[in-house]
């Protein structure tokens, strides 16, 4: 009872301790919602209504066709009608649009007559993903086009319309067909978000105490280490938890991710993950004995990593081959693996049972390493 | 019976760094002993093996009859301790600090007041303030409180004057002296010298090696040399030419004199004889007085014969 009373006293100092650094405290609190507002909004790579240029010099059936497709689209306007070939640069440097679709002189007769109709893209390159995804799109819904005209060529087979050389765009989208990154990003920015306070933030802490003095003075009384330990912890727990809520919530509701699978489990997992950085903080902090160690450590082999070989900018898949079995060895992956697979592809528990499983056992590992290094003494 | 008795501990850190070389000591219930030496000397290392901190290469020591290596657990819970970095919990109230301390031992600021009263009632006034934003002074005596606040047998202070008016170190070793007398032993560091006297009985510690422990008047009366007081006006060029002299054992500056250690056959008129052949070396403002050691002194002379 006296030791739990006192253990209790622990915890209340460690929440002053937060509650007190409030520009810190804001910080931890704020971040989560300022990366999900950017990611989601700001720093979107996805298209949404590209100003596109037309140049047609003959208005005809097919350069009309495929005009309304592109302005169907909702990745495209088309908001400018080019009449000279000269008026191209000023359309471009005036803003008035992103990319210029130009028709070739005569582009029905050559399509239906020669066979090949020439179009050209010109993309402002200035904004290298925007303009690689608009070409993209574009050559998607031409081919798509011209597929269509072969099709009813080949129906009504009265016009002898050679087959249109195909261009095979052929991209497998699947689970997210709009390419809609506000979706991918969510499961990252939890992982690194939880990663920070939870490993950063407590390993700081604890090393704190070590460079005041104050845990000589904790050293030398009759409290167990482990429950120091435990008692730095249950504060950061709770303030991962809230990050966890303030993440989910934005998401759902700002975001709209559909959050299709079951949120029981979302959090049950993001809890096995919040405890896995926070034995990571812990364990750091049995190393090192400064405060900039314990930052340096924890920026440099954890939040990088997390950051560039989880998955979250980059798909693993395309990363260097070493790289990919370095990028097992860190927890963050599995999570965001998990999340995805319950997150955005709505999927059961059971589909990412092994990153689970994977995450228990880095649990348990580094628990009993940070146990082990852990000293009773200086 | 002994509160604390160290027997021959060594520790390094590192093949080159020897921190101690094997120093013993025992302190009596009640007894105030100093540990006076200088930066480096090894102070902190033995306070943190006696507080069970870190463990020593060889050599065994109890505290309150309990092994520092084996019953650990047991002396963590008999001893207060002041680290000489001690900062308490800066972004905490007094109260809190304090209140912290206290349920840190399984007790409360209500139950053991009278303890810590005479130096706790020094502070209360500033109760809510954030301990970063107190004096020094006042940190040390909040600090004390800390170290107090649940009735230890022993009180391990590591320079707890360091950094502190002089006044607040006054009323600090004022403060020991009254917990002394409450049977309380107290174990202290310090490297101002003029402290040493506060002290029943002190070590002299260099380099990790005990010089000789002994109280201060017994360390004053083993001095058997004659020491004189040198001034002058051109005080650098003198310490030199003393320096040289063959009778002059060691000679060093203090404050706005210089103290010199004779060799041990000088004759009875030392002085005169001192005082001519500086003037012969155009020292013509010279003064020489003979002074009784003080335990400065002692461990100057200590320090060069151990050299």
């Amino acid at each position: 009872m006296k030791s739990f009373r006192t253990f209790i006293s622990f915890v209340k100092k460690e929440f002053s301790h937060i509650l007190r650094d409030t520009r810190t405290l804001m910080v931890l609190l704020v971040m989560p919602v300022v990366m999900i507002l950017l990611f989601g909004f700001a720093l979107s790579t996805e298209l949404k209504s590209v100003k596109v240029a037309v140049y047609a010099p003959s208005m005809d059936v097919i350069t009309e066709r495929i005009v309304t497709q592109v302005d169907a689209s909702p990745y495209f306007t088309v908001s400018h009608y080019i009449k000279e070939k000269s008026g191209f640069e000023r359309v471009m440097l005036s803003n008035k649009a992103q990319v210029i679709i130009a028709f070739e002189e005569n582009f029905y007769h050559r399509v239906v007559h020669d066979g090949q109709g020439a179009i050209q893209i010109l993309v402002d390159g200035t904004d290298m993903n925007i303009g690689q995804m608009a070409t993209f799109y574009l050559n998607s819904i031409i081919a798509s086009c011209r597929q269509e005209l072969m099709m009813e060529s080949m129906l009504n087979a009265t016009e002898t319309l050679l087959p249109p050389v195909m261009i095979n765009v052929n991209t497998k989208m699947l689970y997210n067909p709009q390419m809609k990154s506000s979706f991918n990003f969510v499961p990252g920015v939890m992982g690194m978000i939880l990663m920070l306070v939870c490993a950063m933030m407590t390993s700081v802490s604890i090393v704190r105490e070590k460079q005041r003095g104050t845990m000589e003075v904790l050293l030398v009384s009759p409290v167990k280490p482990v429950s120091i330990i435990l008692a730095k912890a249950i504060p950061y727990f709770t303030l991962s938890v809230v990050n966890l809520v303030t993440i989910i919530f934005l998401s759902v509701h700002l975001l709209k991710v559909p959050l299709s699978g079951s949120l029981f489990w979302v959090i049950v997992v993001s809890m096995l993950f919040i405890m896995v950085s926070l034995s990571l903080g812990i364990f750091v902090s049995t190393i090192v004995n400064t405060q900039e160690e314990a930052i340096l450590i924890s920026s440099m082999v954890f939040m990088l990593p997390t950051l560039l070989l989880s998955g979250m900018l980059f798909p693993i898949e395309s990363i260097p081959v070493v790289l990919q079995y370095v990028s097992h060895f860190i927890p963050a992956k599995w999570y965001i693996e998990a999340m995805k697979v319950m997150m955005i592809q709505g999927l059961d528990i059971r589909y990412c049972m092994d990153s689970v499983l994977i995450l228990c056992g880095f649990l348990v590992v580094i628990v009993s390493a940070s146990i082990l290094t852990f000293k009773n003494r200086l | 019976m002994f509160t604390v008795v160290a027997e021959d501990i060594a520790k390094s850190y590192s093949r080159k760094v020897r921190a101690l070389k094997g120093v013993s000591l025992s302190v009596d219930k009640g007894e105030l002993f100093g540990l006076i030496g200088p930066d480096g000397a090894g102070k902190t290392t033995l306070f943190r093996i006696l507080t069970t901190l870190i463990l020593p290469d060889s050599g065994t020591a109890s505290v309150c009859g309990y092994d520092i290596v084996k019953d650990y657990k047991e002396i963590r819970k008999r001893v207060g301790y002041m680290p000489g970095k001690f900062s308490l919990y800066q972004d905490l109230s007094v109260r809190e600090n304090i209140n912290f301390f206290a349920t840190l031992f399984g007790t409360n600021l209500k139950d053991n007041y009278e303890t810590v009263k005479d130096i706790y009632s020094q502070i209360e006034p500033f109760e809510r303030r954030k301990a970063g934003a107190l004096s020094g002074g006042m940190k040390q005596k909040l600090a004390l409180s800390c170290a107090l606040i649940h009735r230890p047998d022993v009180l391990f202070l590591d320079e707890p004057t360091t950094g502190v008016d002089p006044v607040s170190r006054k009323e600090f070793w004022a403060m020991l002296k009254r917990l002394k007398e409450q049977g309380l032993s107290i174990i202290v560091s310090t490297p101002y010298m003029d402290e040493a006297t506060l002290c029943d009985r002190i070590a002299l510690i260099r380099n990790g090696s005990f010089m000789d422990t002994d109280s201060p008047s017994g360390i004053i009366s083993k001095f058997d040399r004659t020491l004189l007081s040198v001034k002058g006006s051109r005080m650098p060029a003198l310490l030199k030419a003393l320096r040289a002299d063959d009778r002059v054992h060691s000679c060093f500056a203090f404050g706005d004199t210089h103290h010199i250690v004779m060799n041990k056959s000088v004759s009875a008129d030392v002085i005169g004889s001192l005082h001519s052949s500086l003037l012969a070396r155009g020292f013509d403002d010279v003064e020489i007085k003979s002074i009784a050691p003080n335990i400065e002194d002692c461990y100057m002379y200590l320090d060069t014969i151990n050299r």
